[in-house]
């Protein structure tokens, strides 16, 4: 996805390109780092806390949300950015999540203008297990 | 030294501190952060805007979540909340470390939490992300960020 020519005309309540992630085992394996009794890359131990399998960490999806705002806004992201998000419901492996992003508020910011985006990320069942906004520089 | 108490929400204390050893960032770290958030931008693989690669930003956020687990054994602990500020990329060749302190701690639902302000810095002091984040302290024995 590129940037400019999108972001140019950035208005609120523009949506952005839906992103779509697969959650494997593997991915959260390189991710959390495997180890003993984790509930990240321990099913059987996992499984003994009461989950039915083992969790994503809730960072994955901070991750996933960067990669949609810095497709959207570019550097302006990379430097420049800012997030908050609030962990509301896990994500298991092999969970398919969808993260969404709507614009929310434009304001001038030095000689650039911050774009504050509503993101959010659902799982295959269309919870939400993710919540927040995110922000960057337009230039 | 530390002697690595379990943590627990009594005797964690508000304003504790913590620094996390230095991480090297090179360019496999970068296609291995890439391949688990299955991110595969270029910026990470050759030329920025910056000039020369850069790291997904949210990187090094791992090392300030385990930051407690420099002093503690930690019982696994939910990740509750994160906030980021993305200053400066992260590059190859950086050698990061993440410094943090407790900055509250609160029950609600009968559940304990912790909340932590943190920087990232380079090996020059220059900050490149700042953050905070809550987690939720496990009463039960586990050993995860």
């Amino acid at each position: 996805m590129t940037t400019t020519s999108q972001t140019a005309t950035v208005t609120v309540g523009y949506e952005l390109p839906t992103l779509t992630k697969e959650v494997g085992q593997r991915k959260i394996d390189a991710y959390s780092t495997v180890r003993a009794k984790s509930i990240h890359t321990d099913e059987a131990w996992a499984r003994a806390k009461g989950f039915k399998a083992p969790l994503a960490q809730g960072m994955m999806s901070t991750a996933y949300v960067s990669e949609m705002m810095t497709a959207f806004l570019g550097a302006g992201f990379i430097k420049g950015g800012r997030m908050s998000m609030a962990f509301t419901q896990p994500v298991y492996a092999g969970d398919r999540l969808t993260v969404h992003g709507v614009v929310k508020e434009t304001r001038p910011e030095g000689d650039a203008t911050r774009v504050t985006v509503d993101v959010w990320c659902e799982n295959q069942d269309g919870t939400t297990t993710a919540i927040g906004t995110a922000s960057g520089l337009l230039r | 030294m530390p002697d690595f108490k379990t943590l627990t929400y009594e005797g964690l204390q508000v304003g504790e501190e913590f620094v996390s050893d230095t991480f090297l960032v090179t360019p496999e770290e970068i296609e291995t952060y890439a391949f688990a958030v299955d991110d595969h931008h270029a910026w990470f693989f050759g030329d920025s805007p910056f000039g020369g690669a850069v790291a997904h930003p949210t990187m090094l956020a791992n090392q300030a979540l385990r930051l407690r687990h420099s002093r503690y054994i930690v019982p696994a602990g939910l990740h509750a909340k994160m906030e980021f500020e993305f200053l400066e990329p992260i590059r190859p060749g950086m050698r990061a470390r993440s410094r943090g302190r407790v900055v509250e701690k609160y029950e609600r639902r009968g559940r304990p939490y912790m909340v932590t302000e943190y920087v990232t810095e380079d090996e020059h002091g220059t900050v490149l992300v700042r953050g905070r984040f809550t987690q939720m302290i496990f009463r039960s024995e586990t050993h995860t960020p």
